[in-house]
Parts: C-alpha cells; sequence; structure tokens
C-alpha cells in the first residue's frame, strides 16, 4: 500500500474521532437521530474536501467547524420549512430503573438541550469536548472575547435549571 | 477578603484552566485567602465535570454503520489475501483495536442489508444452488452457502464451493461457531444451531464478484467492515487456527 496516499489517513483519523463526533453531535441537536444525521451530513462534506484540511492542525476542531456550520444551516433550512423539534424523551433509551448518575445525565442533557444554539455550541466544545477557549472560538469563528461571555451565560443557564448540587 | 473585583468570567476561565498569564497568579491567592471565591471556582470546576460526564457514555455506544461505513469505502480497497497473516496480525495488535478496525481497509460496501431471500436461486426455489434460504422466519444458509460452510477450512476453496469463500472462523459469546463467507454479490456471517446455520448479518459487497472474475484466491475476497463488526459483536476470544477448523469440522461443526 502506498503511504504517499494522505486520503485513507485522513479517512482512518476521521473514523477515529467518530465517537466524539457524535458525542458534539448530541450537544448540538435535540435527538439521538438527528445528532447523527448531523454526523453523516459532515463527514460526507468532509470527504469531498479533505484536501482542505492542513495536516498537522487539529483534525477534530476542524470536523466540529464543519458540523457545526452544517447544522446552522439545518437549522435555517428547517426554520423555512417552518419545521419544528420534537423534543427528545430522554427516559426511553433507559430500558432499565435508571440509578443517581443516570438520572442525573439525563437531567443535564435536558437542560444543555433548552439553551440556545449558539449556547449549546461552546457547551459541547468547551465543556464536553475540552477544547480550549481560543480553539472553540476557532470553531466557531467568532472572537475569544465573545466565546467566554457566551459560555458565562450558558453556564448560568445551567446553573438556574440544574442547581449546584451533584449527586 | 480580596479587594479585587473577579467578575464571573474570569473565575470561569480559571476554573476551566483558560485564565492566562497575570491575572492567574492574583486570582490564584486570592482563592487561597477566600473561602467564598474558592466555593464558587469549584462550583464551576464541579459543573464543567457534571456535564462532561452527562454526555460521557455516548463515547461507549457503538458508532452506527451508516457513518463508520462512510470512512470504510476507500478508494483502494485492500483485501485479504492471506488469511494466516491476517491471523498473525490480529495476534499482534494491541487489545482495543477490533475486527472492524483493520476491516476499514476492506472492501467498499455498498451500503444497506441485502434481504437474504433475493439473493436465493434466482429460478424461485430454493434449489441446490441457493445462497440464502429461509426456515421458520429465520434466513438460514442455502444449500450452497451451507455447503461451503460446512466443508472449507483454512480458505482453501475449490471450485465445488460454487463461488462461495469462507474466511474467518470463531466461537461466539453464545457458544456457536460462527463464520464469515463472501459469494458474488454478497458477504455475511453465519452462525452454527443445532440443524442449520443462521444466517446474522448480509452485506452487499462489490467487491467480491470482481476479485473472483479476475481469478484471484477465493481467500482473496475482500471483507466488508460491516461484516466485520458483526464479527466484533459475537466473537468470544480469537478467530479459530486451522487446525481448529479441521477439528470442528470433524465434529460437523458442533460444540
Amino acid at each position: 500500500m502506498s503511504m504517499a496516499d494522505s486520503l485513507p489517513s485522513v479517512r482512518t483519523q476521521i473514523a477515529a474521532l467518530l465517537p466524539r463526533l457524535r458525542r458534539f453531535g448530541r450537544t448540538l441537536a435535540h435527538t439521538r437521530e438527528d445528532a447523527d444525521d448531523l454526523v453523516q451530513m459532515a463527514l460526507e462534506k468532509a470527504l469531498t474536501r479533505t484536501d482542505q484540511w492542513t495536516p498537522g492542525t487539529r483534525l477534530d476542531s476542524w470536523m466540529f467547524r464543519i458540523m457545526q456550520t452544517t447544522w446552522i444551516d439545518e437549522l435555517r433550512a428547517r426554520e423555512r420549512r417552518g419545521q419544528t423539534f420534537v423534543p427528545e424523551e430522554e427516559g426511553e433509551h433507559v430500558g432499565i430503573t435508571p440509578n443517581d448518575a443516570q438520572m442525573d445525565a439525563m437531567a443535564v442533557r435536558k437542560a444543555v438541550s433548552r439553551l440556545g444554539d449558539d449556547q449549546r455550541a461552546v457547551v459541547g466544545l468547551v465543556l464536553v469536548e475540552g477544547l480550549a477557549y481560543q480553539e472553540a472560538a476557532e470553531v466557531l469563528g467568532i472572537p475569544v472575547g465573545t466565546l467566554t461571555s457566551r459560555l458565562a451565560r450558558a453556564r448560568e443557564a445551567l446553573q438556574a435549571m440544574l442547581g449546584g448540587t451533584t449527586p | 477578603m480580596t479587594t479585587t473585583n473577579w467578575s464571573d468570567e474570569e473565575l470561569m476561565a480559571y476554573a476551566d484552566g483558560q485564565l492566562a498569564g497575570e491575572r492567574r497568579a492574583p486570582l490564584a491567592a486570592a482563592i487561597a485567602a477566600d473561602a467564598a471565591l474558592r466555593q464558587r471556582v469549584e462550583a464551576l470546576a464541579a459543573q464543567r465535570r457534571r456535564v462532561a460526564a452527562a454526555f460521557a457514555d455516548v463515547l461507549d455506544e457503538p458508532v452506527p454503520q451508516r457513518l463508520s461505513a462512510l470512512l470504510s469505502a476507500t478508494p483502494a480497497p485492500a483485501v485479504v489475501t492471506d488469511l494466516a497473516a491476517e491471523r498473525e496480525r490480529r495476534a499482534a495488535r494491541k487489545p482495543g483495536l477490533s475486527w472492524a478496525h483493520w476491516g476499514g481497509m476492506a472492501a467498499s460496501v455498498a451500503l444497506g442489508v441485502v434481504l437474504g431471500l433475493q439473493l436465493g436461486s434466482r429460478s424461485g426455489g430454493a434449489g441446490s444452488d441457493a445462497l440464502l434460504s429461509e426456515a421458520g422466519g429465520q434466513v438460514v444458509a442455502g444449500a450452497r452457502l451451507a455447503q461451503a460452510l460446512d466443508t472449507q477450512v483454512g480458505a482453501e476453496a475449490t471450485a465445488g464451493d460454487a463461488g462461495v469463500t469462507v474466511q474467518l472462523t470463531f466461537v461466539a459469546k453464545d457458544g456457536r461457531y460462527c463464520r464469515t463467507f463472501s459469494a458474488e454479490r454478497v458477504a455475511g456471517l453465519a452462525c452454527r444451531d443445532a440443524a442449520q446455520w443462521a444466517v446474522q448479518t448480509t452485506v452487499a459487497a462489490e467487491g467480491a464478484a470482481s476479485g473472483a472474475a479476475a481469478g484471484m484466491r477465493q481467500a482473496a475476497s475482500a471483507l466488508p467492515r460491516a461484516v466485520l463488526e458483526a464479527v466484533d459483536a459475537r466473537i468470544e476470544g480469537v478467530a479459530l487456527t486451522v487446525e481448529q477448523e479441521h477439528a470442528a469440522r470433524e465434529k460437523a461443526w458442533k460444540r
């Protein structure tokens, strides 16, 4: 196999990121199905433009950015179609009685889903995916100051919804 | 008490390890001296952990096939040309890498599960050349596939196997022997029940036919990623060696 051909290696690297892309999708989208649809759309886009990714730069940030712009496009398209979101019924994914940690996770995911679209993106990138403020700001194409204030507002809103105690 | 006013954003950045430069040390000192300030920072750190934990499980979910398949359809798919070499690679590979992982190199996959009965004999009946058949509402190996699954060992396919190649054999978690196979336009996984080979998965595989047509060894049939993922989901331990396959065949694939 030729090592000079970089395309398979980018594919392989993206494949390794799939669990994280799905997780980021879950912070953006309201349902698991929407999140996986979003990942699929982003993958299809990314595969047509792998030459635009600069080796040595963060591939996760590159993919997150494609997902974010894809999601914004999707939201606009839905708005035009007058489509409303179906709120996720969290309970349906838990077959047995959830334990305390699962209950808390559901409450947190529900609270995140109630944030605005911009706020969900920063929460997903910083709190869930662990990007630095600067990295997250670059993914979203906004100044780091804007990111910081957006994140602070999102965290206040989460705090108001969830309170401070962790089980 | 500190006399400096610390903004929520600064406290948040500190809790996130993102407060830069000259503000960091004074805040660290202030926190050390001020329990209320410390509590605010700790609450922010706890919130961060709590939100991260709420989404952590997603990483453990199996990635849907439709997503991984997008990335496995490489332009120049590699094929399994040497089963022994693949076994060695599998034995040598690090734990955590899966069949599906090396299957990322495998053939391009036409998405979608192929309904078994469409693949049976074109003449309509489940005759001797049927690849798949149906029994009790279940897709099972037809005569042609069963013949190959029953007899082929060590990927030593012959012309008598009528275009079916068997690649990997393993013991599933439920105790059955399972074997991967590929034929003209399909690849799949079948596990041995008391009376028959129950087909677990079939996937349309474009590479399978062209390989045979090009006169390649039949062992060179590529395994689609979906089949390898089906292997991953069931396999207990590692795949059988050729010797173990011989032994299993002598017991008619019953355990």
